[in-house]
C-alpha cells in the first residue's frame, strides 16, 4: 500500500495544495448539515417535552391544534404545581445525597482497585479485572429479587441508604475500568522515581497517580453520576414513602395517578430532572473526554 | 500497614520475592472494597438467584434444570430471545455507527464550535431514561401522537408506532439508539482526540485520502475503545427494562418483550419467581464468553504497550 | 363524622361479639395503656383526598385503640405495590397489615395470615360479600385477606348519550335510567344490539375504543365479553377449555367488533381509553368513572353527555369485571392482634361509607349491602351519570380470568392470554384454530405446580 501511496502522492503532489482550501470548505460544509440533521434527531424529543410542559392540559388534551407549539398561551402552572405543590422537591434532595455519596464511593472502590490492578500486578489481577466487568452480566432486573434479602436484613427497605448501599454495583465496575486504563498511560518512571524518594504506595497514589489522572477522575465521577441520577429499578424496588423516593420514581409516581397521566406535570419533572446533570456536563465536559479514554485507546 | 510494608520496600533492598509478596499484600487490601461490592451484591446474589431458577413456582422443591426445559419448549421464550437478540444487535449497530460518524464530524470541525454541538448532542443521555421514554411514549400515543400529525402535514397515513409488531420493534429500537448513540459519541470523540496528530501526518505525506486514514490510522488506533463500549453496550442493551417497559409493556403480542421485560412479566407480575429468574439468566453463558475474549484481548492490548 | 364512625363501630365491635370474635380484639380492650405500633401500608387512591381520608381514619382508630399507627400509600404504578409486597415478604419484614389487590392474595397466600374468622365476623354484621371475593381471596377453604374499605372498582360501559341518541337511535337513559329500571328494557341491551350500534356510532365517525394490548383494562373487558359468550379458556377444575365452539363464537363477535374499532387499540394502555372519550372521538369506553372525572375539568362539554351503564348480555349471561380490593396481613407481622382489630373494625359501615365520599363513588364495596349508599346519585353533571356505576340488575360480578382457579386465572390476566389470542385473530389475521392452538400452549404452560 505505502508504494502505490507513495506514487499516488507523488503524482499529486502539485495540483493539490491549490483545491485544498475549497476541499476543505466542502467538507466543513457537509460536517455542519450532517450535525444539523443529528441535532434535529437528538433535540426533537427534548423540544417537544418543553413544548409540552409549557401547554396547559386543555391544550394537551385538544386535538385541534399543532402539538409542535403552544397556541393557547404558555403557563408555568406543572413546573410550578411540581416545584411548590408536590414531593419533588424532596425527591430532589434525596437524589442529590444518594447520587453524591455513589460518587464518592464508587471514586474510593475504583481508584484503590484500578490502581492495584494496572500497578501492582498480583496473582488472579488479571481474571479479577475481566471478571469485575462481567459483573454487568447479571442484570439489576434479575438481582434486585435476591437483593431484598440483603436489603431487608439491613433494614434498609423503603430508605434511599439502600440505594446508596447497591448504586455502586452499577458504577463501580466500568469506572474502576476507565481508572485502570487511566493509570495505564501514566509512565512507569513516575511511580519509580516516587517509590525512590520513599513513598509509600497510598502516598504514591495520593500524590501522584491522582492528579495526573484527575481528568480520568473526573469521566468516572460523570459517569457514576449519570447512572446514579437515572437508575430506575432498584428505587422502583425498595422505595415508596414520598420522604424517601428520588426523582426517577418520584416523578413517574407522583403525576400518573391511575389510568390518568398529567402529561404537562410528566415532561416538566423530566425536564427538571435532567438539569443536573446537563449543568454537570456544561461544566466538565472537556475533563469528561480529557479523562475517558487515554489509556484505553492504546493499542 | 499499609504504610510499613511500602517503607520497606522502598529502603530494603530485600529480596526480590518478598517485595512481591508485600506488593500483592497491599493490592489485595487495595481491592477489598472492591471485592466486597462484587462479591457481596452480586455474586452472592447471582448465586442465589441461580439457585432460584432451580425450584419449583412455589419455591418448596428443587427442580434441577427443569425450569429452563420448560421455557425451551414455549414458543414465547424464543420469540423473546429472537427479539432480544434482534434489539441488541440492531440498536447496539446504530448506537456504533450514529455515535462514530457524529464524534468524526464534530471533529473535523473547528475546536470553539466542537463544545456546543457536543453539549446540544450529549441531552439524551443525561435525561434519566425513564423519564424521556415516556415523552418518547407521548410522541407515539396513537390518539395523541404528534409525529402522525406531522406526518398528515405531508399527507402521509399515520404509522401504528406501538400497534403492529414491526412499527413497535422499530420503535423501541429506535427510543434505545436515542438514548444510547450519544454515549458512543462521547467515548469516540475521547479516543478521536487521544490520537497523535503525528500519524495524521504521516499518513497525509504518504498520500492516504480521508478513507484510508479512517481505515488505517483511526480505526486501529479507536480499536479497543469501540471494543469496550460495543460490549458494554450490548451486555445493557440486552438487560434493557425500561423503554420496553415504558413504550409497549412487551406487546403487541409479546413481540417486543426482551429478557428483562418478560422476566419481570413472569417473575414478579404472574408470581413465578424461579421461573423469571431462568429468563434472567439465560443469557449469562452467551455474554460471559463474548465479554471474556473481547476483553482479554483489550487487555493483551494495554499490556502490550 | 369519620372519627366519631370508628369509634362508634369500634364500641359497637366490644359490646356485640360473641367469643370467637372477642379473642381477636381481645389485647385491645384495655384501652389504658399502649397497644403497641402497627404499620399500614395502603394503596396509594388516586382520587384526589382520599388518602387524606384513609389516613384520618386510621390514626383516629390508633388513638381510640392506644395503637401507634403509622401508615404509608404505595401506589400501584410500575407495579409499585406488588414490587413491595415481594420485598416485605422475602425479606420477611415490613408492614403489618398490607394493601393485596386482585391477585395478590392468591401469589402471596403462603406469606399471608388466615382471616377466616375476621371474615365470618365481617359478614355476621353487614352481610353476604359479592361471590367474587370468595374466588380472589379464599383458598382450599381459608380466607387470606378482608375486603378493604376502598379501593375495589368495577369496569361499566361509559358511554356518551348524544351520541347514541343521534347516530344509534339508542336512548340509554332510558335503558339505564338513574331509579328504577324496566328488566325488559334492560334485556335487550345485549351484545348483538351493542354491535349494531357500534357500528353505526363507527359510521358516523365515533367509535367504541376499548384495548387489545397488555393491561388490565384490556383483561377486563375482554373478560366480559369472553364469559357472557361461555367462553372459558380453564375450567373451574383447572382443565384447559380454550378449545370449544363458545371461543370461536366469541372470536367472530370480536372480530367484527374490532371492524368497528380504532386500529390503534392494541398498542393502547389502561390510559388510552380515558384520552378517547376526553378527545371526543369515543362513543363508548369500559372503564371505571376516572375518565369521567378528568372529563370533567379537561373537556367539560364532553363530560356532560356522558352515562355509566350495564355492560351487554351474551348468551351465557351478562357479566361485570371488577378489581377486588383487599387487606390481609403478613404471618411475619409484628403486632397481629392489633392487625386483626383494624380489619375489622375498619369493614364498619361507617368507614365505608366515607371512603365512598371521599373517592367520589369510584370505589365499588364488595360487602353487597354497602351498594345503597346514595354517593352515586349526586354525582354530576349529567344528573345520575354514575346511577348505574355499581351493579344494579343482572349483572354478575367477576375478574376477568374466571372461572380458572385464581394461581392459573392470574397468569391468565398478567400474560393477557386472552387479548393476545384475540389479536391473533383480528390484527394478525390468523385463523380460528392456529390462535386457539397458540393460547391452548400457553395455558399449558401455566399449569407449572
Amino acid at each position: 500500500m505505502a508504494i502505490a501511496a507513495e506514487a499516488r502522492a507523488a503524482g499529486r503532489w502539485l495540483g493539490r495544495t491549490a483545491s485544498l482550501s475549497r476541499d476543505r470548505r466542502w467538507a466543513l460544509i457537509a460536517s455542519y448539515a450532517c450535525l444539523v440533521v443529528f441535532a434535529i434527531m437528538f433535540l426533537f424529543p427534548p423540544y417537544y417535552m418543553l413544548v409540552t410542559s409549557l401547554k396547559t392540559n386543555a391544550e394537551i388534551a385538544a386535538l385541534t391544534t399543532n402539538p409542535w407549539i403552544i397556541e393557547q398561551g404558555i403557563t408555568f402552572e406543572h413546573y410550578w404545581g411540581l416545584l411548590a405543590e408536590s414531593s419533588f422537591p424532596i425527591y430532589f434532595k434525596n437524589t442529590v445525597i444518594v447520587a453524591v455519596l455513589v460518587v464518592a464511593i464508587t471514586m474510593v472502590i475504583s481508584v484503590l482497585a484500578a490502581y492495584a490492578l494496572s500497578r501492582l500486578k498480583f496473582w488472579g489481577s488479571g481474571v479479577l479485572a475481566t471478571g469485575i466487568f462481567l459483573t454487568y452480566l447479571v442484570p439489576d432486573s434479575l438481582l434486585f429479587i435476591p437483593l431484598f434479602k440483603v436489603v431487608g436484613s439491613l433494614g434498609l427497605l423503603n430508605s434511599y441508604w439502600a440505594l446508596v448501599l447497591v448504586y455502586p454495583t452499577l458504577t463501580v465496575p466500568f469506572c474502576t475500568w476507565i481508572m485502570i486504563g487511566y493509570f495505564a498511560s501514566i509512565p512507569k518512571e513516575l511511580d519509580e522515581a516516587a517509590l525512590i524518594d520513599g513513598a509509600n504506595h497510598m502516598q504514591m497514589l495520593w500524590r501522584v497517580f491522582i492528579p495526573v489522572a484527575l481528568p480520568g477522575l473526573v469521566a468516572a465521577a460523570i459517569f457514576a453520576f449519570t447512572v446514579s441520577w437515572a437508575a430506575f429499578i432498584y428505587p422502583m424496588a425498595y422505595l415508596y414513602s414520598d420522604d424517601q423516593l428520588v426523582l426517577t420514581v418520584g416523578t413517574v409516581t407522583t403525576l400518573i395517578r391511575g389510568d390518568v397521566f398529567h402529561w404537562g406535570g410528566l415532561m416538566s419533572g423530566a425536564l427538571l430532572a435532567a438539569a443536573p446533570p446537563v449543568i454537570l456536563y456544561a461544566f466538565l465536559m472537556d475533563y469528561y473526554i480529557a479523562g475517558l479514554t487515554s489509556g484505553a485507546t492504546k493499542g | 500497614m499499609v504504610a510499613i510494608t511500602a517503607t520497606d520496600a522502598g529502603t530494603g533492598g530485600g529480596s526480590l520475592r518478598r517485595l512481591l509478596r508485600r506488593r500483592s499484600t497491599i493490592a489485595v487490601l487495595m481491592c477489598v472494597p472492591l471485592l466486597a461490592v462484587v462479591l457481596g451484591l452480586v455474586a452472592y446474589p447471582a448465586v442465589y438467584s441461580l439457585f432460584l431458577s432451580m425450584l419449583n413456582k412455589a419455591e418448596t422443591k428443587f427442580v434441577g434444570l427443569d425450569n429452563f426445559l420448560f421455557l425451551f419448549k414455549r414458543e414465547t421464550f424464543w420469540m423473546v430471545v429472537r427479539q432480544s437478540i434482534l434489539f441488541a444487535l440492531v440498536a447496539v449497530l446504530f448506537k456504533a455507527l450514529i455515535g462514530f460518524i457524529a464524534a468524526h464530524t464534530i471533529n473535523t470541525i473547528p475546536a470553539k464550535g466542537q463544545r456546543k454541538w457536543r453539549g446540544m448532542m450529549m441531552v439524551p443521555w443525561v435525561i434519566p431514561a425513564a423519564l424521556s421514554t415516556l415523552g418518547w411514549w407521548w410522541l407515539f400515543e396513537p390518539t395523541y401522537s404528534a409525529i402522525n400529525w406531522l406526518l398528515a402535514e405531508f399527507a402521509i397515513p399515520a404509522v401504528p408506532w406501538l400497534s403492529q409488531t414491526f412499527w413497535a420493534r422499530f420503535s423501541v429500537i429506535v427510543v434505545n439508539v436515542w438514548f444510547g448513540a450519544p454515549f458512543f459519541l462521547i467515548m469516540y470523540l475521547a479516543a478521536l482526540k487521544s490520537i497523535p496528530e503525528e500519524l495524521y501526518e504521516a499518513a497525509a505525506i504518504d498520500g492516504a485520502n480521508a478513507w484510508q486514514r479512517l481505515v488505517f490510522v483511526t480505526l486501529p488506533m479507536m480499536r479497543n475503545i469501540i471494543a469496550i463500549t460495543v460490549l458494554f453496550s450490548i451486555i445493557v442493551t440486552f438487560a434493557n427494562f425500561d423503554i420496553v417497559r415504558v413504550l409497549t409493556q412487551g406487546g403487541p403480542r409479546n413481540s417486543t418483550h426482551l429478557f428483562a421485560t418478560y422476566a419481570f412479566r413472569l417473575g414478579i407480575e404472574s408470581g413465578d419467581i424461579p421461573l423469571g429468574a431462568a429468563v434472567s439468566l439465560f443469557m449469562f453463558p452467551v455474554l460471559a464468553v463474548l465479554a471474556f475474549v473481547i476483553l482479554r484481548n483489550v487487555r493483551r492490548r494495554i499490556q502490550a504497550i | 363524622m369519620t372519627a366519631s364512625g370508628s369509634r362508634m363501630s369500634r364500641r359497637r365491635f366490644l359490646g356485640g361479639t360473641v367469643a370467637g370474635a372477642a379473642a381477636v380484639a381481645a389485647p385491645y380492650v384495655k384501652t389504658s395503656h399502649s397497644a403497641g405500633r402497627l404499620s399500614v401500608g395502603l394503596w396509594d387512591h388516586w382520587v384526589p383526598g382520599a388518602n387524606e381520608a384513609m389516613e384520618k381514619i386510621c390514626l383516629d382508630w390508633g388513638a381510640a385503640n392506644n395503637v401507634e399507627i403509622t401508615l404509608d400509600f404505595i401506589t400501584s404504578i410500575g407495579n409499585k405495590l406488588l414490587l413491595t409486597a415481594q420485598a416485605e415478604s422475602r425479606a420477611e419484614t415490613g408492614h403489618d397489615v398490607y394493601s393485596v389487590p386482585l391477585w395478590m392474595p392468591s401469589i402471596f397466600r403462603d406469606s399471608l395470615e388466615p382471616v377466616d374468622d375476621l371474615v365470618a365476623e365481617i359478614v355476621s354484621r353487614h352481610g353476604p360479600l359479592v361471590g367474587v371475593a370468595d374466588y380472589m381471596a379464599k383458598f382450599d377453604g381459608s380466607w387470606r385477606a378482608v375486603p378493604a374499605p376502598t379501593g375495589s372498582l368495577t369496569l361499566a360501559m361509559v358511554s356518551r348519550l348524544d351520541f347514541y341518541r343521534e347516530h344509534a337511535g339508542i336512548d340509554l337513559q332510558t335503558i339505564f335510567p338513574a331509579g328504577e329500571r324496566d328488566p325488559a328494557l334492560v334485556a335487550t341491551w345485549t351484545y348483538d344490539r351493542f354491535l349494531d350500534a357500534a357500528g353505526k356510532l363507527h359510521g358516523a365517525g365515533f367509535s367504541f375504543g376499548a384495548p387489545i394490548a397488555p393491561g388490565a383494562d384490556s383483561q377486563g373487558w375482554l373478560g366480559q365479553v369472553f364469559n357472557a359468550f361461555g367462553a372459558v379458556l380453564v375450567d373451574a377444575g383447572g382443565e384447559i377449555a380454550v378449545d370449544s365452539d363458545e371461543t370461536r363464537a366469541v372470536l367472530d363477535y370480536l372480530a367484527r367488533l374490532t371492524g368497528f374499532m380504532p386500529e390503534a387499540i392494541y398498542a393502547w394502555d389502561d390510559a388510552s381509553n380515558n384520552r378517547w372519550l376526553i378527545s371526543g372521538q369515543g362513543s363508548t369506553i369500559i372503564n371505571p368513572p376516572s375518565a369521567w372525572a378528568v372529563a370533567r375539568r379537561d373537556a367539560p362539554e364532553v363530560a356532560a353527555q356522558v352515562w355509566h351503564h350495564d355492560v351487554p348480555k351474551g348468551p351465557a349471561g351478562r357479566f361485570r369485571t371488577s378489581v377486588p380490593f383487599f387487606w390481609g396481613m403478613w404471618k411475619f407481622g409484628q403486632n397481629k392482634g392489633a392487625a386483626r382489630a383494624l380489619l375489622v373494625d375498619l369493614n364498619e359501615r361507617a368507614v365505608v361509607e366515607t371512603m365512598l365520599r371521599a373517592s367520589q363513588g369510584f370505589d365499588v364495596p364488595l360487602t353487597v349491602s354497602f351498594r345503597d349508599s346514595d354517593v352515586w346519585e349526586t354525582a354530576t353533571p349529567p344528573a345520575g351519570v354514575l346511577h348505574n356505576y355499581p351493579v344494579r340488575g343482572d349483572e354478575q360480578v367477576i375478574v376477568a380470568g374466571y372461572p380458572a382457579p385464581p394461581a392459573i386465572a392470574s397468569q391468565i390476566f398478567t400474560q393477557a392470554i386472552m387479548a393476545d389470542l384475540v389479536a391473533r385473530v383480528t390484527a394478525d389475521g390468523e385463523a380460528f384454530d392456529d390462535a386457539i392452538g397458540w393460547a391452548g400452549d400457553e395455558l399449558a404452560g401455566f399449569m407449572r405446580g
